[in-house]
């Protein structure tokens, strides 16, 4: 959020406010925004109105999970260093998941038994 | 008794031990200390860490392919106790423990193998070219027996006199 942290002291100041730090539990995480995007591409649907949300919730980001109040805001911030970092982070390998760390700790594909129904 | 791994280190989490954090989305974290769920929420990558297993994984450090991963796996179905199988799977954990401990430490010998190469191969290069510090190059070119022993052995005796004539 923001641009450069002047210093430390400031850094603390800002994250103080209870919005801040609300914020934070309130973003997707990374594999979860990673999924939709896997998922979402073909369908392009329209996005559902909310009064609660900036510009009802029209104008969103898929990649940094942010609403922002009309188009101009929006396209201002595809042009951001954070957006642009965060595509390519998007873009590069899945995120570590459970599975993975299971993987890595010498366990083998989990076993669900036989499929019940043939698809 | 479900023994879980941790998320972020990829360590046994054993019953009463660590932290589990459940995400809005019903996602289950587990850790298997203080150490990993600080890691985790400071959203560090396990994969850029270099203490987690998960970087040791990709990194080569440890072994990745081996048919001994295939015995422990989370099983999602209800298997029936039978004794005689239960005696038999607990001879065999340390039998195969054993096994996959000797191979972990031969890939990790193995690995090491190409680092001594690499440092010799180094080490002869340095001598080659960094010789004129210790002997200064007049002295080194009449003294024969600071020379080294592989110019002798390929180039034969009269061709590298005349080369050091040239030089002179």
């Amino acid at each position: 959020m923001g641009g450069k942290c002047p210093s430390r002291k400031v850094k603390k100041r800002r994250y103080s406010h209870k919005t801040a730090r609300r914020n934070k539990f309130l973003v997707k995480g990374d594999d979860a925004v990673y999924e939709e995007l896997q998922k979402g591409d073909s369908e392009n649907k329209p996005l559902p109105r909310d009064e609660d949300l900036p510009g009802m919730g029209q104008y969103y980001c898929l990649h940094c999970d942010r609403y922002f109040a009309n188009v101009t805001v929006r396209d201002e911030h595809y042009k951001t260093k954070r957006h642009k970092k965060r595509l390519k982070q998007m873009s590069g390998p899945a995120p570590h998941t459970q599975l993975d760390a299971e993987l890595a700790a010498g366990m083998g594909m989990p076993d669900n038994g036989p499929t019940l129904m043939s698809m | 008794m479900r023994l879980e791994k941790c998320w972020f280190c990829s360590s046994t989490v054993y019953p009463g031990h660590g932290i589990q954090f459940v995400r809005n989305d019903a996602k289950i974290f587990r850790f298997c200390r203080s150490k990993c769920h600080k890691n985790f929420k400071m959203k560090r990558n396990p994969r850029k860490v270099k203490w987690t297993k998960a970087y040791r994984r990709l990194h080569g450090k440890d072994m990745t392919q081996d048919s001994t991963f295939e015995f422990e796996r989370k099983r999602n179905r209800p298997e029936r106790y039978d004794r005689n199988i239960a005696e038999n799977t607990l001879k065999a954990i340390k039998k195969i423990a054993k096994i996959r401990s000797d191979r972990s430490s031969d890939h990790i010998k193995n690995r090491l193998k190409t680092g001594k190469i690499q440092r010799q191969k180094e080490a002869r290069k340095q001598l080659e070219q960094d010789i004129h510090l210790v002997k200064a190059p007049l002295a080194l070119a009449q003294d024969s027996s600071l020379r080294l022993p592989k110019i002798k052995v390929n180039v034969s005796q009269t061709q590298t006199e005349e080369n050091q004539q040239m030089e002179e």
